[in-house]
């Protein structure tokens, strides 16, 4: 085998990647909570009547300056989201960077400085840290770990039928913002990255509704929202209905990404957090959300069903349903 | 004295065979019994002189009723037993998994319309009179045998009357199942859109308001039709709006034939097939000027025209002023067509004012065909009522199962040597449609008495849902799976329908996944029982936007351009030629620049040969059409207007290698000087010869005698008859399908020739596949 950019994607071939290698090579893989093999968000470590929530997380955008943020806000919001959608609390950040020989030391300070100041928006303190510089021309790679502690670790596994399924915000921002500066693509709009930690959001919910009625959490980014309702849908072994015209999305998001042939559905959100409750709390869990500065383009879009286990069907009016795929890497035409 | 047990299979039950071997037994003085079998099958004991039983086994192959068709007869002689008379026997769930199948539904007969208008028949004006010749049958069948509680009559108890009939043997309705009469029998109401009944004769009152000017829904055969008045102008563009259907040509219903040849010539071949049994739609080509609104079918040369097939019908035209209706299944774009009372309140209280339903249940929905002639022959868009469940024959005997493709779906069963295709699905990338075809499949399995499978066949696309479908099945029974290549497969359809061995197939088509993850369309393709081999194809050029560039052809005309033009020029020569194409994009000049980036920096883009992505190119172009509402628009416009096209302009298209090289067609297209037609005209004519020379050059190499055209593209007359004549010229025999549809809608039949090849170890799955 030769690993591929699609190994990378977060698609089904990424899924393959981590099932059949790498979970198949690392043995132990659990400190007695949710370990390795769950492929969650991060791990959980019974201690005491608490839990301790560990992840990491390498980032490598390109370009490191996007608009809406850059490669230091990412790297802390994307650890600070994996520990929030455990439902933990953000207690303290590692920090690795491998940084290429010859990257600019003004840039290099940027980067910092973003990072300062998006941990002090959760907050939470970056307490160690490791720096590599190396020959090859890679620019900068920044790795965060953290720690977190959960009451009660929500997995994303737990959706039941009857549920509800909401989403914090705009769907398709970060991916699509991205791949059009990548590629200077001009769009009517400048299009700007959601990147966040959405710690609030989710602290936000738990207060209103209580950690033990957010039966499911996750942050959509590598592979969208398509990809995060269909781990949910299969891990849970339950069916996921979603209304396309409920799913909030920015009409210059939306606008780029017909002009692309993408769809928003598909690409990293980096900001937002899906959220699967019981339908009594749903309102409740909304109002929370929208309460928060984060949260308040927040949706309910759908919810969970008993039929089409493991699947995820979005209902588009008149044009009937459809099923919502992961995505799989390159798109393939089916249009004859 | 002797006595046999014989065991006819074939199509046997529904025809009315029971009742006729039942006159042949007394007339050759037979005594036993005939009874139908659960196989569909039917089992005869005939006692008597030798030399009777056989003029009785003559007359069993020889006179047959009309719809009946013998497949194979077993005869085994057996003790007498002394029977004192010859009759009907109950029917027995018995038989085996034999070759015997349920006819298709037959359209009413002559002898029945003509009771119809009969005042002193007990029948008059009834819709649903039958009789063992005609009626639904498919559609009505829950199970075997074919009785009457295996149907959806079963709710309907016979009358005295009816029940006299059915059991008399002289009367022409003994034994038909569906048989009824007013009293008896189904019955119709009319509603308005909130479901309120409306008093009074619901027929008569129905055509009036299709008179009006309103829009009916009517519960038919398969399913539900809307109708209405098709000489209305404002109706007709009111029904496009209602339908979300703003371009879609749609099918007509004309009373009888001479209101046809008022606005479309008829051809004799055209005119068998429209009076055929089983009255599909038929596309003909229009008169000019027609004299029927021209939205009817939009920027088409011909339009789709069928005849009355149910009493339904010919009452509504008999109460009726217009003689012609439009008759479009109700439905929104891709859905599966209502039949269900229920389903009609909800879903279609916003297309039609009125609701013509009847209480009889439709068991399996059935569209009407659609049926083109195309160079002649007949060619089949949409197989459908009338053709389904009859079958193709296969030199394969395995029991498999092949899942179509994506759009214009049909899936079929291949058994004992026949491939019995499906219904017509649809657009399976819907989950309603997914779970009609889930219980079609169902279906066929139950009346096919086929109980294991040795193969699932699906296309190589790895994201329609039949390939997903496919592998759950395939799983879930323990069976094994193959995927075929979408192109190989229309080839085979072809091998399929004439019993090749080998031959040259050109395969022009819009889209299918190919062997090396590109999108393919434009493929030569050497096919037999040894090897299959792509020998040629139109260069790969990109489209930006996948799937986007099917729906906005610019986006493929762009990318075909790129290939011979720098992305700079690109703008200078849309904007000289066809800048309205420009605003056809829903955000215009911003997405066109986009698209242009996309080409220079390959995002989302994807490579194809498509022929139907060239055509729709030269459409663009040509500023024929910009937009694709239905499958095809774009390249059907194109050929609609090339007829109009009189010069050859001598375009060439050369081929490198195993490329064919579309691009330099346009090229020569933009540097000409020449009406538009006859540029449209000319594209037709140099791609169909780029092709028919590689196909001979081709054939002649590997020594084949056979060429072959199969895909969408094979309903384009001036491709398909100009590659014809160069085959022909050349010595070698040509063929297209003309039982199978050439395009998605009969791949299953393909997929199951391969299917038959891999089981049998001719070819192997990478072969398939790689
Ligand atoms: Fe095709
Ligand atoms: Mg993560
Ligand atoms: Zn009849
Ligand atoms: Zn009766």
């Amino acid at each position: 085998m030769k690993i591929k950019l699609e190994h990378g994607a977060g698609g089904e071939i990424m899924e393959e990647l981590l099932r059949d290698v790498i979970l198949k090579n690392l043995s132990l893989n659990s400190a007695g909570g949710i370990g390795l093999d769950a492929l969650d968000d991060g791990a959980t470590i019974p201690f005491g009547d608490k839990h301790v929530v560990f992840t990491i997380d390498g980032h490598t955008v390109r370009p490191i300056f996007f608009p809406g943020g850059d490669i230091g806000r990412l790297a802390i919001s994307g650890t600070v989201n994996d520990l929030a959608v455990m439902g933990a609390q953000p207690i303290a950040l590692a920090n690795s960077m491998i940084i290429g020989e010859g990257f600019d030391g003004e840039d290099f300070i940027k980067i910092l400085r973003s990072m300062d100041e998006t941990a002090k928006e959760v907050p939470v303190p970056i307490v160690t840290g490791d720096t590599k510089v190396v020959e090859d021309d890679i620019g900068i790679f920044v790795i965060t770990a953290g720690i977190g502690i959960a009451e009660r670790p929500i997995s994303d596994a737990g959706a039941k039928v009857g549920d509800v399924v909401l989403v914090s915000g705009t769907i398709g921002d970060h991916g699509i913002a991205l791949m059009g500066h990548r590629e200077g693509i001009a769009f009517e709009t400048e299009l700007k990255s959601d990147v966040a930690p959405v710690w609030e959001v989710v602290k936000s919910v738990a207060d209103a509704i209580g950690w033990e009625n957010i039966h499911a959490m996750k942050d959509p980014t590598r592979g969208g929202l398509s990809n995060a309702l269909n781990e949910m849908a299969r891990k849970a072994n339950v069916g996921i209905l979603i209304r396309e015209a409920d799913v909030p999305i920015k009409p210059e998001v939306r606008a780029a990404s017909e002009m692309l042939g993408i769809s928003p559905f598909d690409v990293a959100n980096e900001g937002k957090v899906v959220m699967i409750v019981p339908k009594e709390h749903a309102e409740d869990a909304l109002e929370a959300m929208r309460k928060t500065e984060k949260g308040r383009n927040a949706a309910i879009i759908g919810e969970v069903i008993e039929d089409y286990r493991g699947k995820v069907l979005v209902e588009t009016g008149i044009g009937g349903k459809r099923f919502l795929e992961p995505p799989a890497g390159d798109p393939v035409p089916r249009v004859c | 004295m002797k006595a046999y047990r014989i065991h006819v299979q074939g199509i046997v039950q529904a025809v009315g065979f029971r009742p006729f071997v039942y006159r042949i037994a007394h007339e050759h003085d037979l005594k036993g019994y005939v009874k139908n079998l659960g196989d569909a099958g039917v089992e005869i004991v005939v006692e008597g002189h030798e030399k009777n039983i056989n003029s009785f086994l003559r007359d069993l192959r020889e006179k047959l009723p009309p719809l009946a068709r013998i497949e194979r007869i077993k005869k085994r002689e057996v003790p007498v037993q002394g029977f004192d008379r010859f009759y009907i026997e109950k029917s027995s769930p018995g038989g085996s998994e034999g070759d015997s199948i349920i006819p298709p539904d037959v359209s009413i007969c002559d002898d029945c319309v003509r009771e119809l208008f009969d005042p002193t028949n007990k029948r008059y004006m009834y819709p649903f009179i039958v009789c063992t010749n005609c009626g639904p049958r498919f559609t009505i069948i829950e199970d075997l045998p074919y009785d009457r509680e295996n149907t959806t009559m079963k709710e309907f108890p016979m009358c005295d009357f009816c029940e006299s009939e059915y059991k008399d043997p002289l009367n022409r309705r003994y034994h038909a199942e569906p048989v009824c009469c007013p009293v008896c029998g189904p019955s119709y109401r009319l509603y308005t859109n909130d479901g309120e009944e409306i008093i009074g004769d619901p027929l008569k009152k129905a055509a009036e308001l299709i008179d009006k000017g309103y829009i009916v829904a009517i519960k038919g055969i398969g399913g539900i039709h809307l109708a209405c008045d098709a000489t209305r102008e404002d109706v007709v563009e009111e029904l496009r709006k209602r339908t979300l259907r703003p371009q879609k040509p749609f099918a007509i219903m004309a009373k009888d034939i001479e209101t046809i040849k008022e606005f479309a010539f008829i051809g004799p071949e055209e005119l068998e097939e429209l009076t055929s049994y089983r009255k599909p739609i038929v596309t003909l080509r229009k008169k000019e000027p027609f004299p029927l609104p021209e939205i009817l079918a939009p920027g088409l040369h011909t339009i789709g025209v069928m005849l009355p097939y149910a009493g339904t019908h010919y009452i509504l035209f008999h109460y009726s002023k217009t003689p012609v209706y439009v008759m479009t299944s109700a439905n929104y774009p891709g859905m599966p067509m209502v039949k269900d009372n229920e389903k009609a309140f909800e879903e279609l209280k916003a297309m039609a004012d009125y609701l013509l339903l009847h209480n009889r249940k439709i068991l399996n929905r059935a569209d009407d065909s659609v049926v083109r002639f195309v160079d002649g022959k007949r060619a089949i868009i949409r197989r459908s009522r009338g053709f389904v469940p009859l079958s193709i024959g296969i030199p394969f005997g395995y029991r498999g199962l092949a899942m179509g493709a994506e759009l214009m779906n049909a899936f079929g069963f291949s058994k004992n040597g026949k491939i019995y295709p499906s219904q017509y699905i649809g657009n399976t990338s819907k989950v309603e449609v997914l779970e009609f075809m889930r219980q079609a499949i169902e279906h066929f399995k139950k009346i096919l008495r086929i109980k294991k499978l040795d193969l699932i066949v699906a296309d190589l696309h790895p994201s329609y849902n039949t390939t997903k479908l496919a592998m759950e099945m395939a799983n879930e029974l323990g069976v094994e799976f193959l995927q075929v290549q979408h192109h190989y497969a229309h080839i085979a359809s072809v091998m399929a329908e004439h019993n090749l061995d080998e031959i040259v197939g050109i395969a022009v088509d819009g889209v299918g996944y190919g062997t090396d993850g590109h999108t393919w369309g434009g493929e030569v393709i050497y096919l037999s029982y040894e090897d299959v081999e792509r020998l040629a194809h139109i260069d790969y050029y990109p489209l930006p936007g996948g799937d986007l560039a099917s729906y906005y052809p610019l986006r493929a005309l762009m990318g075909i351009l790129s290939n011979v033009y720098g992305i700079d020029e690109l703008e200078e020569i849309i904007e000289k030629c066809c800048p309205k194409a420009v605003e056809s994009l829903p955000y215009r000049r911003v997405e066109f620049n986009v698209i242009l980036t996309q080409l220079a920096k390959e995002v989302n883009t994807t490579y194809a040969s498509s022929t139907g992505r060239v055509l729709d190119a030269f459409s663009v172009l040509l500023n024929v059409a910009y937009r694709r509402h239905y499958e095809g628009e774009p390249a059907m416009k194109l050929e609609s207007f090339a007829m109009r096209g009189k010069n050859d302009l001598g375009f060439t298209v050369p081929a490198e290698g195993e490329l064919i090289k579309v691009e330099e067609m346009f090229r020569q297209a933009l540097e000409v000087n020449a009406a538009p037609a006859d540029v449209a005209y000319s594209v037709h004519l140099a791609l169909a010869r780029s092709f028919g020379e590689i196909a001979v050059e081709k054939a002649k190499e590997f020594g084949v005698k056979n060429v072959g055209i199969s895909g969408g593209v094979a309903f384009n007359e001036l491709i398909v008859k100009t590659v014809r004549k160069i085959v022909e010229a050349n010595g070698l025999k040509f063929y297209s399908t003309y039982e199978v549809p050439r395009g998605d809608n009969g791949i299953n039949v393909g997929q199951a020739f391969l299917g038959g090849l891999y089981l049998e170890g001719y070819l192997s799955g990478e072969d398939l596949m790689l």
